[in-house]
């Protein structure tokens, strides 16, 4: 296990490879009383084959947002996508049909809920709700769809999944529901499968298990993943590049290994800076002040400025809307002053009393 | 006031002392078999057919200026334990001992008097505020219940709101006007106002962002340096356990499986429970990853109404011999590891490094 490379790159070939969804300028709004909520404000991010995509940020970055306008799920009224493209395979998702999206939905892209209590349907048993997802997509017999969701439980590790087939949602565990929802995502072999906090409402130990579920489901499908959650434990552990978002907006984006070991946005090194470690004693965690932005009236400029310690107010962030700066392939911040982010760091490592840069030989 | 000298522990103190602030490191809290059995009813005439062992005989001590944390997965009994202590529930069992006087042998009248100096903080920091009464109100809440209002109760509102970080200026707001992280400001203010002893926070930072969580952390960390406060501290997240505490208790279906400071517990755990507890954890280290062993168990939590014979854990562990479901292990220290741990096969293992 030692003699593996230090470095986690993103899978070998992605840089040249053709992306297989690609999300461009995506602007996703609500009409409130209070006003419009900007949730999602110009996202591009890419998905390439087989690999896993982190997204990061915290309530109300528009993390699920973005992907609930990938699949057309926004409630409109009183939402809207209001700009922006999204390909799969170079077909415009916002352009199709309620027919063509339907054919889409659960065959090409899938989607993983965080709770699978209130996205499986109560009164039908597992097998049923998985077979459906089969039969919609394909013109098989029963009997073939029922022998198929009995391969796909044992897949994902559910025990004597032939008895398991008629039990309902409520006989099933937590950790057991989400096994099935990851085999009702897989069975249609989809191209984009979408986690949006797969495990947050599980335990550790079977937080554990499911990831290695998800992680085999990947394998298996060799889809791309998207893999929301504001766990960097869960993102450092799966994800081959991550996107960090904060008030609708991309601020990072990097391999894992570039955003944990030298985060170039102020509010990535905030958020590992907050966070306690499991392994290493830290002196003192280094918060972000002050509260996450409201989403009706982003503050001018750079939107996190006002709880930036970088920026220490300059006039460029107050009224500069920063741009996402290339800083290399797949590589990107949108901070005006992403290149004084090393002494930043060091000033945040002298406070919490661990490294972040690390070793990293 | 009851007087029962505790088994192995402090003398009673006498009364005058109670309300007196304990040395930093002396002995304040000890509970001793605590458990706690919700009965399961059903039938035609209601009968009584079984019951949830939600705590069952939990044993730990606190000292004045630390935090023992009380960690486990749900249903594991920590919060449940939590309120067993303050008698927000009553426990069917055992013995809680604040500076040498049982908690659960006293009268209503009684305990309120205690309850001066053992406050709690709740998870949910929308459902523990009352939504029609202004900040000032509920901080000012338990000083008027305690006749302290009428001498500086204003100013001492003001004084708390000071000391977690609110502007006192908002005052006269209303919770919903204030986010999580502020909310949860307000419950510790509250906690507070009556300068308590121990505060027993549970799950305190479970609902808030990660930027938000490390502002209350920090906070928490102030309160405790600059009051000698002691902490009960209950949560899920290994990751805030190990950097709040200084002693830590995993629980497991109701029962305590190994107690002992953070660095044998992270460093040198000994019951398997605890090692694949934190082989579990991530880290937020990607270079780690596939570098250490991971112990993942089989299934799920057995029931608490219908626990396993013997030990509770051995229905998921990898170890289990005969003698783990005719014995139940007992919480000591058997093989000279440091700290006491149940298990018939404690051997301590790094985990969490691999």
């Amino acid at each position: 296990m030692g003699a593996e490379p230090q470095f986690v790159d993103a899978p070998t070939g992605v840089a040249d490879a053709e992306p297989l969804l690609s999300i461009r300028d995506l602007v996703t709004e609500f009409k409130t009383p209070d006003g419009i909520v900007h949730a999602v404000d110009g996202v591009s991010y890419e998905v390439f084959p087989g690999e896993t995509l982190g997204v990061v940020g915290e309530s109300g970055s528009g993390k699920s947002v973005t992907v609930m306008s990938v699949l057309r799920l926004i409630p409109q009224p009183p939402g809207r996508i209001a700009n922006g493209q999204i390909l799969l395979d170079g077909t415009d998702l916002l352009q199709l049909s309620d027919a063509d999206m339907r054919k889409v939905r659960g065959k090409d892209v899938a989607m993983i809920f965080q709770d699978p209590m209130t996205s499986l349907n109560p009164v039908l048993s597992v097998g049923d709700q998985l077979a459906e997802a089969i039969l919609v997509h394909n013109d098989i017999g029963e009997d073939a769809a029922r022998k198929r969701v009995v391969e796909l439980l044992e897949l994902v590790g559910v025990p004597n999944a032939d008895q398991r087939f008629d039990q309902y949602p409520h006989e099933y565990s937590g950790g057991m529901r989400q096994r099935a929802m990851i085999a009702m995502a897989m069975a249609n072999q989809p191209k984009i499968l979408i986690a949006d906090e797969p495990t947050t409402a599980l335990d550790v130990t079977i937080q554990a298990q499911v990831l290695e579920v998800l992680q085999r489901a990947k394998q298996e499908t060799n889809a791309g993943v998207i893999l929301i959650t504001h766990d960097l434990g869960v993102i450092a552990e799966m994800a081959d590049r991550v996107v960090v978002m904060y008030g609708g907006r991309v601020v990072e984006t990097g391999t894992v290994d570039e955003i944990f070991h030298s985060p170039k946005h102020p509010y990535t090194l905030g958020l590992l800076s907050s966070l306690p470690r499991p392994d290493v004693d830290m002196e003192r965690l280094v918060p972000i002040p002050g509260q996450p932005p409201s989403l009706i009236n982003l503050p001018s400029g750079c939107s996190f400025h006002p709880r930036c310690h970088l920026g220490e107010g300059r006039q460029t962030c107050r009224t500069e809307i920063p741009p996402l700066f290339e800083l290399g392939p797949m590589r990107a911040s949108a901070c005006h002053f992403h290149e004084e982010m090393e002494d930043e760091i060091h000033r945040v490592e002298s406070t919490t009393g661990t490294a972040i840069e690390g070793d990293e030989a | 006031m009851t007087a029962v000298s505790t088994p192995g522990g402090m003398q009673p103190v006498p009364e005058d002392q109670l309300h007196v602030r304990a040395q930093i490191g002396e002995e304040i809290l000890r509970v001793d078999g605590l458990t706690k059995h919700f009965p399961l009813r059903g039938g035609v005439f209601n009968r009584q057919y079984g019951a949830v062992r939600a705590v069952d005989g939990v044993s730990l001590t606190i000292n004045a200026g630390e935090t023992v944390s009380l960690v486990g997965e749900s249903g594991c009994g920590k919060s449940t334990t939590g309120r067993c202590i303050v008698r927000l529930l009553d426990p069917t069992a055992g013995h809680v001992y604040f500076k040498g006087h049982d908690l659960a042998q006293m009268s209503h009248r009684q305990m309120r008097q205690m309850r001066r100096e053992i406050q709690i903080v709740f998870q949910d920091p929308y459902a523990s505020l009352n939504p029609r009464i202004n900040v000032n109100e509920i901080i000012a809440e338990p000083m008027r219940i305690y006749g302290r209002y009428k001498d500086g109760g204003k100013e001492r509102v003001k004084e708390l709101m000071r000391i977690v970080g609110l502007n006192p200026e908002h005052g006269n707001r209303f919770p919903h006007e204030f986010s999580g992280g502020q909310r949860q400001r307000i419950g510790i203010a509250r906690a507070l106002a009556l300068n308590p002893q121990l505060l027993i926070l549970d799950e305190p930072v479970s609902a808030l962002d990660v930027s938000i969580q490390a502002q209350v952390i920090n906070l928490l960390e102030d309160l405790q340096n600059e009051f000698g406060l002691a902490y009960l501290f209950i949560a899920h997240d290994l990751s805030v356990v190990r950097h709040l505490s200084d002693r830590v208790a995993v629980m497991y279906l109701g029962h305590v499986v190994e107690f002992g400071t953070k660095h044998e517990i992270f460093e040198n755990p000994t019951h398997p429970y605890t090692q694949a507890l934190l082989s579990a954890v991530p880290l937020t280290d990607p270079r780690m990853r596939g570098k250490r062993e991971r112990i993942v168990l089989e299934g799920d939590v057995p029931s608490p109404s219908n626990p396993p014979s013997g030990c509770r854990f051995r229905t998921r562990c990898w170890k289990a011999e005969d003698i783990c479901a005719t014995e139940v292990p007992e919480l000591i220290d058997r093989f000279g590891h440091g700290h006491p741990s149940a298990c018939h096969f404690a051997e301590p293992k790094a985990v969490i490094r691999g």
